[in-house]
């Protein structure tokens, strides 16, 4: 046996023998927990509280190793949207209980991902994938001014790799964050348009981008989760600082190529550099920028927690909350009133994240 | 007819602050073959015959933790009756689930379910994550959080588990001896099993 061979023999022998979370270090993964505590202030009657859950399908750049839960409640499950596989966390408490609390804490892996452009592989959606990944929600229309917008975008451009570059191109070139955007923003893709503004947040920009992509035809979706660690880049503005990432959800996007699979992209944070990395209000060739921009199309650093991909999201058993556009926040209710998920007095919530050394 | 009143009595919630015991809907029963933390596998389908908790676990987990002493105050009250815990951890390394042993006597065996494969295959997404299998080797109760396992609902369920015929059992020898006494030896975990069992107390 050669040294080379041997060498590679030990190393196999060595990753089978390893406990898995020490395996997956090796291939580059790290291992994180987030703990979400839940604390509904003033209550009265049946409470219901929804969390959301990471990606519950593992993946090549995020994998869950578990959640517990933990309170007071009457009744915690695991429930899913049929049409996104979404999966979040249904917690009930009784009427009689006055300070309704409950803890969740997940803990899973992450790698970051990249996708090489240089090397097509044989990777395509099905009919009825592209059919889904291209049609409309609520508030993501692919018809009207998104499409003209799109297409007058995209003129020119053959691939879907063009045209999603053509599309991303735009978006950082036109749009900017509006810090006083309420949360991530709503993601009103055909208003935003309308209004001629195109201000907004990671998920009005990435919105933006999904609904401009699937109105041609390229397969779209925006994926909601949370940051959980400093960027290892520099970008202070693209990480968190501190364990507590309460405040810290954040929309990416992604676009399916035949040959590449899903690519990831997130021009919102190109535009969160802009406006956000020290000093501020950097300009569009600041070379952090141009650095940002280039590695934002077609990879993610995963300081970054997933959770869906969810759209048009109708809280099960909630007693009369309409259909949110998304679910990136915990949600409550009260003797059939929603909490304003964005009002930390009515719904009381942090998040803590940490990474763990294995 | 007695099934569905059992179902019906359960299936409200055991304790203020507690998860719920509730009948299994899931489908079929996966199967469960892990190595303990002394590299012995444990098959459930060893077990058939006895009343078996799958009880999975992480020792990130507070609630799982928590719940570990009333699981062996259960499992020291139903000693000599056929009835058997496994504890399966979530794809933590062996230092840190010896660790935990060290720090809590348990009296039943510790599985590892190395990458979280059997967990997935369980869909124990949420710890801590309980089944409770009838003597015909099927999961009939599942629980999704903290129990108190010696609090009186969940002992009449188990009870109420342990009373009926095991596989092969003739129907004749239904009224002889207390239920726990009447799984047949040869249905029961094999001794090794058991003895595999003590090791890790």
């Amino acid at each position: 046996m050669n040294r080379r061979l041997f060498l590679q023999s030990s190393a196999a022998l060595a990753a089978q023998s390893l406990p898995w979370n020490y395996a997956r270090a090796a291939a580059g993964w790290r291992t994180f927990e987030t703990t979400t505590r839940v604390e509904i202030s003033d209550a009265f009657g049946v409470a219901r509280a929804w969390v959301p859950m990471p990606l519950e399908a593992d993946n090549d750049w995020q994998k869950t190793i578990g959640n517990s839960w933990s309170g007071n409640a009457r009744t915690a499950r695991i429930v899913h949207d049929g049409k996104y596989g979404m999966a979040l966390l249904y917690v009930e408490w009784p009427e009689k209980e006055m300070n309704p609390v409950v803890e969740v804490t997940s803990r899973f892996m992450t790698r970051d991902r990249a996708v090489d452009f240089s090397r097509p592989a044989e990777i395509d959606l099905s009919a009825a994938e592209r059919e889904f990944f291209t049609a409309p929600t609520e508030l993501i229309p692919t018809d009207g001014i998104v499409r003209k917008t799109a297409l007058d975008i995209t003129k020119g451009a053959k691939s879907d790799v063009e045209k999603a570059r053509a599309i991303y191109e735009w978006i950082v070139d036109n749009t900017f964050r509006d810090p006083k955007t309420r949360g991530c923003g709503v993601g009103d893709v055909k208003s935003l348009l309308e209004s001629g503004n195109l201000g907004g947040k990671c998920a009005d920009l990435n919105a933006l981008y999904v609904g401009l992509a699937r109105s041609v035809g390229v397969p779209a979706r925006d994926v909601y989760g949370v940051r959980v660690a400093p960027s290892k880049y520099g970008y202070k503005s693209l990480g968190v600082g501190t364990a507590n990432v309460t405040k810290a959800q954040h929309c990416r996007a992604e676009f399916f190529a035949r040959g590449f699979g899903w690519v990831p992209v997130d021009p919102a944070d190109v535009r969160k550099v802009v406006l956000e990395e020290p000093p501020g209000n950097l300009a569009v060739k600041d070379e952090k920028v141009v650095a940002a921009r280039t590695r934002l199309f077609g990879s993610w650093e995963m300081n970054w927690l997933a959770y869906n991909t969810a759209h048009d999201v109708q809280l099960p058993n909630a007693t009369k909350a309409p259909k949110k556009p998304f679910l990136m926040y915990v949600n409550a209710e009260c003797d059939g009133e929603m909490r304003d998920e964005l009002e930390p007095d009515s719904v009381k919530y942090t998040i803590t994240a940490r990474e763990l050394s294995v | 007819m007695l099934r569905l009143l059992w179902t019906l009595l359960v299936a409200v919630p055991l304790a203020a602050g507690a998860a719920e015991l509730k009948p299994w809907s899931g489908g079929p029963t996966p199967a469960l073959e892990l190595e303990d933390l002394a590299g012995q596998v444990h098959r459930l389908a060893d077990y058939r015959g006895k009343v078996v908790l799958v009880n999975f676990w992480a020792t990130w987990c507070e609630p799982c933790r928590a719940e570990m002493p009333s699981i062996d105050g259960l499992r020291s009250s139903l000693d000599g009756k056929p009835f058997q815990v496994l504890a399966v951890n979530l794809a933590e390394p062996l230092s840190r689930i010896e660790k935990f042993a060290g720090t809590m006597p348990l009296h039943f065996p510790l599985l590892r379910d190395r990458d979280g494969a059997v967990a997935k295959a369980w869909r124990a997404r949420l710890l801590p994550a309980s089944f409770l299998i009838g003597r015909d080797g099927r999961i009939r109760y599942v629980a999704y959080g903290e129990l108190d396992w010696t609090s009186e609902p969940v002992r009449s369920v188990v009870d109420q588990l342990l009373r009926e015929e095991a596989p092969g059992q003739r129907r004749a020898a239904r009224d002889a001896p207390p239920p726990a006494q009447k799984a047949p030896a040869a249905r029961a975990a094999p001794s090794s099993a058991a003895d595999r069992t003590r090791r890790h107390a």
